[in-house]
């Protein structure tokens, strides 16, 4: 089993686990020098099929954040890249440095390696255990200011499942005449999207809150064909114009 | 035209000659003729080797290649703590008890004598006598050999070692011995006047020869070459060769011959040799006490860092004059020496004759003291009876793996990995990478110098790029030289060795550029359209995708991506995930806690789990070296959890499908130690618990 890439954040060195974090085995690819085709082929293929859904549907440190889910918060669109830089960084520091840099500070890591580690009596408190309790300290004091905290801004597994989000078969749609744009789902979205307007784009996990929360029964999601319909103009993503056109599945 | 031909014949046989070598022992010649080796043993064999004889406790296995003909060799413990040496005799894969050799037990070992036979791939075969030698608790023997052969040349004495140890003449590492100055005695010590590589020509009365080797080394063909000047003798009794100086802190010029009237230490030594730096302060008291009855040092370090040579020079005060090249083992006074050890120092007379070498520092002061009560006298006193003794010989200790040949395009840089593993029990030290003979339009980028711990390995990567000109011819293969050196006790080495890089022209660099890079960049446009075309049907591009996700993820399983994933999961170095620090790899033991170890009473056997790419491992590994390098009853295996997990497996080092690494069995208890985290007094305690 240990060769399976399992498309969420999780720690390879966990006691339980039996999958490959893909961002750890990114980094050890990096390091050993290859390029990683294995992996992205992987990546791709459980992208275009859900999409970021496996964050909100099967990940591990996703549903930590869930579990802590005390408060919405809008999503501060300005933080969204971030992710992208830890993704980046991570890659590039493994290059490098030649070294697991974002391991050693992955609150994943912290919450199911370095705790279970230090409570079986492997690991003494040095340190690198210190470093990872102060990483997990500040994203559990997120996710409870903000929900979904590290999946919104941090997360480096979301921001490589963020690029398939738009083209994967797993996809919301919206019945445009049968939404009155009562903002309900963006109330009930833990991301803090609205859904209405930004179903799929790369800030939704595809969790389905939405559509439980939608009176109108206007969002469902489901599997189908990706894309639009047909009616939505070329958009551009830096053009954040008027345009309430959102990807819909025929 | 035959006449011609005949002519030839004639000028080239008459200049050579042919003279036959017959076995000798060594003892006839010096202790020189005896070369030893540190040879390494694994927990399992190399090849497939049955062992049929009564149960062993442990068996580690070594296989020892003498030409083409290789033979098999078990130490194994009995359940009654006996130590036994089986060596595969008839060479038939199956170790028979009959096959076990007597040994007798030597102060901190066991000693085995065995007649083996070489088979060179050319020539014939024959007798190779080997003592095999078991240091106390250790995983490696040595073995002392050589196969030495003598036979007489113009009345003089000549003998022809197989160095290496490989049962072939004629290799690198083999030497000649030839009796040179005709007194009855070679010297043929690392640094003696007559002893000669094979590829050197020697001088006997104003003619110089230089000999070819047959694989079987039965006889030498001599033959004239140009003449060569004869290597001053070094031994005491003798001259000390002069030279000139520039003195390190005052620049001004001095020469050894300008010291004559005084006794005279001179000492090769550099700051980073612990052993030289040890005997510093004892120097310094002995110059304090004699400097004003007429005795001098002088000092040629053979640093290359001038701010570490200014540092030691002022905060030890050292007031005698240094000799400086900074060209570290280049020195040209080092060379004129032949100094391939340090520290080497060297006592003068006050009339400049070398009297002794490397004393002891009691055995230093009295002779100073002796040598200048000395008067001065014309003649040269007698040579000492005999030089003083070596106990190993400086031997290459690193293996070097180089790929069999890289792609190369002009204006691309290359990349090589080189894998240098250290099969010794002692740490290479400063290993460094140059070309001696690279080519106009290459240039290369070699690593900063790095130790290799113990048994360690280290993987560097070269940069070579080739500029061209554009339509020359490529050199097949460039050479790669590996200079560092190495501390056995008190003596340090330098050693090179070289290997070739071989090269083809027009491949690309590391097959880099026949990987289908283009699935990626696809794959990556695809993503980077959907993101533009978003709101629109994305039917057709997703259905692309995931073709080009099926092509990258099946070429990757093909290339063996799947697989290195599994390894990398199913190993958990803790300092790669951040859950102990990550180590260097050297350890440094606090000199209470190694006496501890020094002192331990029982006999114990540490297992070290260690993987290639775990961080912290070679600090693991280097401590344990450190811990059985003070005491002879603690013995140290290195297994690589990746490629030996049964062995992982049963040890318990494996948690959850995982091999967790570093971790230390104390094989006595069966205790895991995990992690590298208070690792020495961890190991301590856990030793104390073996009844």
């Amino acid at each position: 089993m240990t060769h399976l890439v399992f498309p969420g954040l999780h720690c390879y060195a966990c006691p339980l686990a039996v999958t490959v974090c893909p961002i750890g085995l990114l980094q050890n690819l990096v390091i050993a020098g290859s390029i990683p085709f294995y992996l992205l082929g992987v990546l791709a293929l459980y992208g275009l099929v859900l999409g970021r859904g496996w964050c909100g549907w099967f990940c591990p440190f996703g549903t930590v954040n869930d579990l802590l889910a005390f408060r919405r918060a809008k999503f501060v669109r300005a933080l969204s890249p971030l992710k992208i830089l830890v993704l980046m960084g991570t890659v590039v520091a493994a290059w490098r440095l030649l070294d697991t840099w974002f391991c050693k500070l992955c609150p994943a890591a912290s919450l199911t390696a370095s705790l279970p580690y230090f409570a079986l009596g492997l690991a003494q408190p040095t340190t690198p255990f210190w470093i990872h309790m102060g990483t997990l300290a500040g994203t559990v004091l997120g996710m409870v200011l903000v929900s979904r905290f590290w999946c919104r801004y941090l997360c480096p597994m979301g921001a490589l499942l963020s690029l398939f989000n738009r083209a994967s078969f797993l996809g919301l749609r919206i019945r445009r005449e049968k939404c009155t744009e009562c903002k309900r789902c963006s109330t009930a979205c833990p991301m803090g999207i609205d859904p209405y307007l930004e179903g799929n784009s790369s800030n939704c996990i595809k969790c389905g809150e939405c559509v439980e929360a939608c009176p109108h029964k206007a969002l469902s999601l489901s599997f189908g064909f990706p894309g639009g319909s047909g009616f939505a103009p070329l958009r551009f993503p830096w053009v954040r114009s008027g345009y309430r056109g959102i990807s819909a599945h025929k | 035209m035959v006449f011609l031909l005949a002519f030839l014949f004639w000028a080239f046989s008459v200049q050579a000659e042919e003279i036959r070598l017959v076995p000798e022992s060594p003892e006839n010649l010096g202790d020189w003729a005896k070369v030893v080796q540190a040879f390494r043993l694994y927990p399992t064999p190399s090849r497939s080797v049955r062992y049929e004889g009564p149960t062993l406790a442990t068996q580690l296995w070594g296989d020892l290649a003498l030409g083409q003909a290789r033979y098999a060799l078990l130490l194994g413990v009995t359940p009654q703590n006996a130590v036994e040496l089986y060596v595969d005799l008839d060479r038939d894969n199956r170790i028979s008890p009959g096959e076990k050799l007597s040994g007798t037990r030597v102060s901190g070992g066991m000693a085995w004598t065995v007649s083996l036979r070489s088979e060179p791939l050319q020539g014939s075969s024959f007798d190779y006598p080997l003592q095999i030698l078991w240091p106390e608790g250790r995983g490696y023997l040595f073995l002392v050999g050589g196969a030495v052969r003598a036979g007489e040349f113009r009345g003089r004495r000549i003998a022809l070692v197989d160095g290496d140890l490989d049962g072939v003449f004629g290799t690198k590492g083999d030497f000649l011995a030839v009796d040179v100055d005709g007194d009855g005695k070679i010297y043929a010590e690392p640094d003696g006047h007559e002893r000669f590589s094979l590829n050197e020509p020697f001088t006997l009365g104003g003619e110089s020869f230089r000999a070819e080797v047959p694989p079987d080394g039965r006889s030498l063909r001599i033959s004239s070459a140009a003449y060569t000047p004869p290597k001053v003798p070094l031994i005491p009794g003798s001259p000390a060769p002069n030279f000139t100086f520039r003195e390190f802190q005052t620049g001004e010029n001095l020469s050894l011959a300008s010291f004559r009237g005084k006794v005279v230490l001179l000492d090769f030594w550099a700051t980073w040799c612990p052993p030289c730096m040890a005997s510093l302060p004892g120097l310094l008291e002995l110059y304090r006490e004699f400097h004003a009855q007429g005795f001098e040092i002088v000092g040629v370090s053979l640093d290359e860092s001038v701010e570490d040579l200014r540092r030691v020079i002022a905060s030890y005060g050292i007031p005698w004059p240094i000799a400086f090249e900074g060209k570290r083992w280049d020195n040209s006074l080092a060379n004129l020496w032949r100094v391939y050890q340090i520290p080497t120092a060297y006592l003068l007379d006050k009339k400049g004759i070398i009297r002794f070498r490397d004393l002891e520092a009691d055995a230093l002061r009295k002779a100073v003291s002796e040598l200048l009560s000395e008067p001065v006298t014309l003649e040269a006193p007698a040579p000492a009876p005999s030089m003083p003794e070596v106990s190993l010989r400086p031997e290459p200790i690193l293996e070097l793996r180089v790929p069999k040949e890289t792609g190369i395009q002009e204006g691309k840089a290359a990349k090589v990995s080189v894998r240098v593993i250290n099969t010794s029990p002692y740490l290479a030290e400063e290993v460094r990478f140059s070309f001696p003979d690279l080519p106009p339009g290459w240039e290369v980028e070699v690593p900063a110098p790095f130790n290799v711990p113990a048994f360690g390995e280290r993987e560097a990567r070269i940069q070579i790029l080739f500029k061209g000109p554009a339509g020359k011819s490529l050199p097949a293969a460039v050479r790669l030289s590996v200079d560092y050196h190495y501390c056995i006790k008190d003596a340090c080495f330098q050693m090179s060795q070289e290997e070739k890089i071989a090269f083809v022209l027009g491949a690309s660099p590391e097959r880099a550029l026949s990987l289908p890079w283009w699935i990626l960049a696809l794959l990556a446009a695809g993503v980077l359209l959907s993101w533009f075309l978003f709101g629109r049907n994305l039917t057709v591009l997703s259905f692309v995708l995931v073709g080009l996700g099926v092509a990258a993820l099946l070429f990757g399983m093909f290339w063996g991506q799947a697989r290195q994933s599994q390894r990398i999961a199913s190993v958990l170095c803790t300092s790669c995930v951040g859950i102990e620090e990550a180590r260097a790899p050297t350890a440094e033991i606090p000199a209470a806690l190694l006496s501890e170890f020094q002192n331990f009473p029982k006999t114990a056997h540490l297992m070290v789990f260690y993987t290639l790419w775990c961080k912290s491992c070679p600090y693991a590994k280097a401590l344990v070296a450190q811990i059985a390098s003070v005491n002879p009853r603690i013995s140290v295996e290195l297994i690589d959890a990746d490629e030996k997990r049964a062995e992982a497996e049963a040890s318990g080092v494996i948690r959850n499908g995982k091999a967790v690494v570093p971790a230390i069995v104390i094989r006595e208890t069966g205790e895991i130690l995990f992690g590298t985290e208070d690792l020495a007094p961890r190991i301590l305690a856990a030793l104390r618990e073996i009844p």
